[in-house]
């Protein structure tokens, strides 16, 4: 008897266990893909996956439904650990009922959220999904919603981490777009609203899948996604090493990692790193490279708004968020892309408790009519409300340009840096010196019986008096001016010192961050 | 309209430049834009070696990748020429803007297929500034 129980066990389970079959499983991986279990696998401790709702099915009897069994209603989900640490999983089967969401599918999904939510760890959801089950109707609408709401609920309380491996369209690309992080594999992932097929029939153009919604069209152009991974097991390693940056939830604080790198490593290169002529450009990634633990940094977003870094990297063993101005990229200016992509990092940082470290060498907002029809004064707002409202310590260190709006944008004192280090390189100014010296020496100019030289003598006048970190230091806008060789021991010892900071801000819903 | 005074032998000269379109901002805080205004050529020297004067030349084929302006700003130099084979990340030009040379680069490797720009030329965001194929 109770062997005969156990054998139903068994073999049920193995049922679930065979998911589609051979002939799907083998065309997912002709596909290039993993299955829904093989990826769990690769992104678990071995051995430590635990899965729920095992035997969930669903329900529905419309049109050849009763027939169809689904193992798992085609969604594989539960609990494991990665590096040690407890994290939540979802992971959809393409090869059951084509991944589609269904009620059940639903419900095991929304379970699992709301006990990663309630235990405080993260959640990663793998996505490859033809999207709703049409043949269940508004149930599979009414579950995409209760995912939706979960997915908000959960912001800023647990990292959401949204991994794209095959299809995902239609409402379903809004549960990966509230997450906090958007992986995509390259060339089988797809994301987009309306499909190709769509698009034709409705405006005639005629484009594919791949560059409509593939990784690279995502992580470059649209910036939904923040990282890109050239098939599943590299996609996967990266979630690994993105979560080892981040805390289980908002009131903890990411884990320390020792290193053998040591913490008064003076950067002797620094001392000639920036170019002479302000106007060359250099590679910022260098100077991040040299100061971080070990030259470690993970970068997000790498391929969308090139011209500002947003990179998580260590210090003494603890996670710190860089935002960097890149020189070498459109002069290092601020657009419209650059401060979305600054923002939503400030707020990912200030939200996970991860102290923020600006290196500023910005030659101010980019000029152009389409950077202002496309609303660069809406856009850049939301960079300066961010800095404002992140009550993490903020390290602000002025390598090169300060200038201007984007001086202030780039967090300076006032928008709530604990401290302002400057390289004796740093310019902080309203303006470069050519333009100032017209605009402030223009009469001097014109009247002058030679005003080319005169010209060129005022800009010297206002280079001597502007161009450097002294008169900000003077005012207190800068506490220090440093040594660039000494700057990971001096940002190690502020971070340290800033560790106990308690910073809050006036009871309210929620404040209002331009859109 | 500008006017601007220029010393030529020492004497000096008044000169009046009216600007068609282009963009103001960037070019009247560049580093000598009086110079820059009259006489494009005596802009500041390039230091690469620059293949003998390109020329701004046929447009883009089918299927070539089109390296675009990324910002507003001047082209200050072209250093490579048509028909030359670059590897990816090769610097194609210098582009001017921010008060920066900004170093376009090759996205990809191949062979430059067109030049559309001329050193001194004017540049919006968006405009095709090479084709590589």
């Amino acid at each position: 008897m109770a062997t005969r129980k156990l054998e139903e066990l068994r073999s049920r389970k193995r049922k679930v266990l065979d998911a589609g079959g051979e002939k799907r499983i083998k065309a997912q991986h002709d596909a290039g893909k993993l299955t829904a279990r093989e990826r769990l696998d690769v992104l678990f401790d071995e051995g430590s996956f635990v899965e729920l709702d095992v035997f969930v099915h669903h329900r529905s009897s419309n049109f050849d439904m009763a027939e169809k069994h689904a193992p798992g209603d085609g969604v594989v989900t539960g609990y494991g650990t990665i590096d040690g640490r407890l994290v939540y999983a979802y992971s959809q089967d393409f090869t059951v009922l084509g991944g589609s969401l269904g009620e059940y599918h639903a419900n095991k999904i929304v379970k699992v959220q709301e006990m990663a939510l309630k235990v405080g760890a993260p959640i990663v959801g793998l996505n490859d999904s033809g999207g709703a089950r049409i043949q269940e109707g508004v149930p599979s609408l009414s579950g995409f919603g209760k995912i939706f709401k979960n997915n908000t609920i959960s912001s800023g309380v647990i990292p959401q981490i949204s991994v794209i491996m095959g299809p995902c369209a239609g409402g379903a690309v809004y549960s990966p777009a509230i997450t906090d992080f958007v992986f995509m594999v390259d060339k089988t992932s797809q994301m987009f609203i309306t499909g190709p097929q769509v698009i034709k029939a409705v405006t005639g153009e005629e484009i594919t899948a791949e560059e409509l919604g593939g990784a690279k069209t995502h992580n470059t152009v649209s910036g939904v996604a923040h990282f890109m991974g050239k098939d599943d097991e590299d996609t996967l390693a990266q979630v690994k090493e993105l979560l080892s940056y981040l805390p289980a939830n908002n009131l903890e604080t990411a884990p320390s990692v020792p290193t053998a790198d040591d913490i008064n490593r003076l950067i002797p290169e620094f001392d000639d790193i920036i170019p002479e002529n302000p106007n060359k450009a250099y590679d910022v990634i260098k100077i991040i490279e040299k100061i971080a633990d070990d030259g470690r940094h993970f970068d997000v977003a790498p391929h969308y708004a090139k011209n500002i870094i947003t990179t998580y990297i260590r210090l003494g063993g603890n996670t710190v968020g860089v935002v960097a101005n890149q020189p070498s990229v459109s002069a290092g200016s601020l657009d419209i892309n650059a401060s979305d992509k600054a923002a939503r990092f400030v707020r990912r940082c200030d939200a996970f408790n991860i102290p923020l470290l600006v290196l500023e060498d910005v030659p101010g907002f980019l000029p152009g009519t389409d950077q202002e029809s496309g609303g660069i004064i809406r856009h850049g707002a939301k960079l300066l409300y961010a800095f404002c409202e992140a009550t993490v310590p903020k390290v602000t260190m002025v390598l090169r340009k300060a200038y201007g709006g984007a001086y202030i944008a780039m967090c300076n004192k006032e928008l709530g840096a604990d401290l302002v280090y400057a390289w004796p390189s740093a310019e902080i100014a309203v303006m470069g010196a050519a333009g100032a010296a017209n605009i402030v020496f223009k009469n001097d100019i014109k009247n002058a019986a030679d005003p080319i030289s005169m010209r060129e003598a005022k800009i010297a006048e206002y280079e001597d008096k502007f161009n450097n970190p002294y008169e900000a230091a003077a005012l207190g806008y800068v506490e220090d001016v440093i040594e660039p060789r000494t700057t990971r021991q001096r940002l190690i010892s502020a971070f340290d010192m800033l560790e106990s900071k308690r910073e809050s801000l006036p009871d309210k819903k929620h404040g209002n961050i331009p859109l | 309209m500008k006017k601007y005074n220029i010393t030529v032998n020492g004497t000096a000269y008044e000169v009046e430049v009216e600007e068609v379109g282009g963009t103001p901002v960037i070019t009247s805080s560049a580093p000598a834009p009086a110079v820059a205004h009259v006489a494009p050529t005596s802009a500041p020297a390039a230091p690469a070696p620059a293949p003998a004067t390109p020329v701004a030349s046929s447009t883009p084929s089918a299927g070539a990748v089109e390296v675009e302006s990324p910002m507003p700003g001047t082209i200050l130099n072209v250093l490579v020429s048509q028909g030359q084979a670059v590897s990816d990340g090769d610097v194609l030009l210098i582009l001017e803007a921010m008060k920066m040379e900004n170093e376009i680069v090759a996205p990809q490797a191949g062979i430059v297929d067109a030049i559309l720009v001329e050193k001194g030329a004017t540049v919006n965001p968006g405009d095709v500034l090479i084709s590589i194929k």
